[in-house]
């Protein structure tokens, strides 16, 4: 009874703590996105690697400068034009994608041809004046200037007509896609940033949960026991903590890539690993978790040893003992609950710290493979910062910063909480 | 004391010796000799070129000739990758441009928030504390990578097309390697090392800051804080003067425990604006496979590490009479 009542005690208090529900809210919502993206097929992998568009476009529909709204209309019909020229052109038109949900205009092809014609003419007098920006803003005399702007608008209207008008649902569709922008190659940083989610709260969960488990066991046992299992244990961590941290990523990053330590697991295990995730291991997440678990034990395992330590020698403890309880018992029901905290602590600490390394083991090469993540966003973002494009990178930011900032907040929160000695 | 020491150092000696057994063992997993050597390499190339690098040795053999080296500090190894030049010799090249970030960004950082954490301390729980804690966690919710773009683009590309001329180099010119002493401080460090050093340093602000502000904290709590206010000491006083001398321990022992972390440097940094120091040498090394520059690379910084961290507890002994090495 005692238990449940310091339970709600702490959950009024934290409840109390405005920022910390509205944290908690946060966290809520990425991972229920989260969710739905591992369990439906709200957007898949081949989304976020599918082109829809030309190639950086700002988002919110944010107007361009001409000159790019021209090139991009010369993209589109240098497209069709060039389908339209295929031995088979109606297949070549089905199998288009690189608008997204749009479709080439279901017309004869005839008529077709004659519209991209009509389209590049518009084209060709536009491409005639040689400063499109400062022409459409009415600084250079030439002839037709004054009416640049109508012209693109004509130019962008035929190139409407050679695509399928859109339902409803293709509208919404589209706007989605649109959202954010396109990055340099032309994929949606909608699509690309909220899968994202995924591979973040997958990433930062499991090393969490791995970390903070394998912390937690080494860190009570070393502690409670001491002897020759607490001198195992502190070697280990010893170990592990003097091989510079990026070492030990660069070195798992060069063991894993390339499938080196697939070979001989497969021939030892007579390929049970490749049947059991179906390919190579580098293709998965399992080197980012190993990785990265293998650094974030540390902490917890350290933080916990000392604490265990301490309540050992505790009176209740002591009397436990003499009462006659097993080890066992006295671990898991008298220490254990006392080092509840210190887990959901570290978890949320790691939590960041997995989700901010991600984007150095993507930058190492180690991380993600296949599709997108915040990091490789962000480092791919750097040619088009140069150019003054910063959709991506400040997509993939604002996304990582709020999930950050949540686990920030969270965590000051929980030390107030659950740990009131700790300022 | 040195009983203490002589006993800790004991203790680390199979610390140690796994640390390098594990990483010669990491590197093995994949053999470096196909990077080496044209695609179709007869058996006999292959059978030479191991001879050569020395791996056909067997691997006791491999770890006491690493081992002999760590021992008598002579990395007299040649490099895989830069034909002609003993280990030493990389590592010495590298270092001296990983410390010119990481010494000055460390001295800035502890400076900077150690003054901040100070102010925030002194406005405890007002808007100014609670305003500087909020913009620390705000700076920890971005990513490092964020900074160092952002950064490049523009406090180096931009500034520069707007000033005209090359405030900060977005990239290092390994021309520049060659300069005197007195031209790199004066010229060299502002234009290639300058800007680095101040991403790193609003890097890693929040982190520290909001480190000192709790220790600082703590130490208001304690009863010598309680006893100098019963007796007039003023509110100055008792900061600058009582509270900021215990601090200092907590202080000294998060700055001593980053050593290590010097030498290595930040390689994110290091590959993002060029800069030829360890951390970049090490990432070149591990891809290419340069096994010598990795093992002896470890094994220094192993041996730095170890050494902090003593002389941390050593230093936690001499400053605080209650600690008792034991």
């Amino acid at each position: 009874m005692t238990k449940a009542s310091s339970d709600s005690r702490a959950l009024r208090k934290f409840l109390r703590h405005k920022p910390a529900v509205v944290a908690s809210l946060v966290i809520a919502v990425y991972a229920v996105i989260a969710i739905l993206l591992l369990c439906t097929n709200m957007i898949t992998l081949d989304d976020t690697l599918q082109r829809v568009g030309p190639e950086t476009i700002p988002g919110f529909g944010t107007l361009q400068k001409p000159e790019k709204r021209h090139e991009d209309a010369e993209w589109l019909i240098d497209r069709i034009d060039t389908l339209s020229g295929r031995s088979d052109p109606q297949a070549a038109f089905d199998s288009f994608q690189d608008l997204g949900v749009r479709r080439i205009a279901k017309l004869p092809l005839e008529e077709l041809q004659a519209r991209v014609e009509s389209a590049w003419q518009t084209y060709d007098q536009l491409a005639e004046l040689e400063d499109l920006t400062a022409a459409a803003n009415g600084a250079l005399n030439v002839p037709g200037g004054a009416t640049v702007l109508a012209d693109l608008e004509k130019l962008e209207g035929s190139v409407e007509g050679l695509l399928e008008p859109m339902t409803a649902k293709e509208k919404s569709t589209r706007w989605l896609e649109l959202l954010f922008g396109t990055d340099r190659q032309g994929r949606s940083i909608f699509y690309r940033s909220i899968y994202s989610i995924r591979v973040a709260v997958l990433v930062g969960l499991i090393t969490g949960l791995l970390s903070v488990t394998i912390g937690t066991i080494a860190g009570l046992l070393s502690g409670y026991f001491g002897g020759w299992v607490d001198h195992l244990i502190t070697w280990l961590y010893s170990t592990f903590a003097s091989i510079p941290n990026i070492v030990l990523l660069i070195l798992l990053a060069f063991m894993f890539d390339g499938g080196h330590i697939d070979e001989p697991l497969n021939r030892w295990t007579n390929g049970l690993l490749r049947r059991l995730i179906g390919g190579r291991l580098d293709e998965t997440l399992i080197p980012v978790y190993i990785a990265f678990t293998a650094t974030f034990w540390i902490g917890p395992c350290r933080v916990i040893r000392g604490e265990t330590m301490k309540i050992r020698e505790l009176e209740y403890v002591q009397a436990a003992t003499v009462m006659g309880f097993g080890r066992t018992r006295i671990l898991l029901r008298h220490i254990l609950p006392n080092i509840t905290y210190l887990m959901l602590i570290n978890f949320s600490l790691l939590f960041i710290g997995a989700i901010k390394s991600e984007v150095i083991l993507s930058f190492l090469g180690l991380g993600v493979k296949k599709g997108p993540s915040w990091g490789i966003m962000i480092s791919q973002s750097k040619i088009e910062v140069v150019n003054g494009f910063f959709w991506q990178i400040g997509t993939a930011t604002a996304l990582m910063f709020f999930l950050v900032l949540a686990f920030n907040v969270l965590s000051d929160a929980l030390q107030d909480v659950l740990d009131p000695k700790h300022v | 004391m040195w009983t203490y020491i002589l006993r800790r150092l004991a203790y680390n000696v199979p610390v140690y010796l796994s640390i390098l057994l594990l990483v010669m063992l990491a590197l093995r997993v994949r053999d470096p000799v196909f990077g080496r050597l044209p695609k179709n390499a007869t058996n006999e190339d292959i059978t030479l070129k191991r001879h050569e690098l020395g791996i056909d040795r067997p691997f006791i053999v491999q770890f006491a000739v690493q081992l002999k080296q760590v021992a008598t500090f002579t990395f007299d190894e040649e490099s895989w990758d830069y034909t002609g030049q003993s280990v030493g010799e990389v590592l010495k090249r590298c270092i001296g441009p990983s410390l010119a970030i990481t010494v000055p960004s460390l001295i800035l950082t502890s400076l900077f928030s150690i003054t901040v954490a100070l102010i925030s301390a002194w406005f405890r729980g007002r808007t100014l504390d609670q305003a500087l804690v909020f913009v620390a966690v705000l700076g920890m919710s971005v990513s490092f990578l964020v900074y160092i773009i952002l950064g490049q683009y523009f406090c180096a590309y931009r500034l520069n097309q707007w000033l005209g001329y090359d405030v900060f180099a977005i990239y290092y010119d390994p021309e520049v390697s060659n300069a005197g002493w007195v031209e790199f401080m004066t010229s060299v460090w502002p234009k290639y090392y300058l800007l680095p050093v101040m991403i790193s340093v609003i890097v890693a602000m929040g982190y520290d800051t909001r480190f000192y502000r709790a220790v600082m904290v703590e130490e208001s709590a304690r009863d010598y804080i309680v006893t100098a206010t019963a007796k007039g000491a003023s509110r100055s006083r008792i900061m600058f003067i009582h509270m900021l001398k215990n601090a200092m321990i907590q202080i000294i022992t998060r700055i001593v425990i980053t050593i290590p972390f010097l030498i290595t440097g930040s390689f994110l940094l290091e590959s993002y604006f060029g800069i030829p120091g360890m951390g970049n040498q090490l990432i070149v090394a591990v891809e290419s496979g340069d096994f010598p520059i990795v093992q002896s690379f470890t094994a220094v910084f192993a041996a730095v590490y170890i050494a902090s961290n003593l002389l941390t507890d050593v230093l936690y002994a001499l400053v605080d009479p209650r600690v008792r090495l034991s």
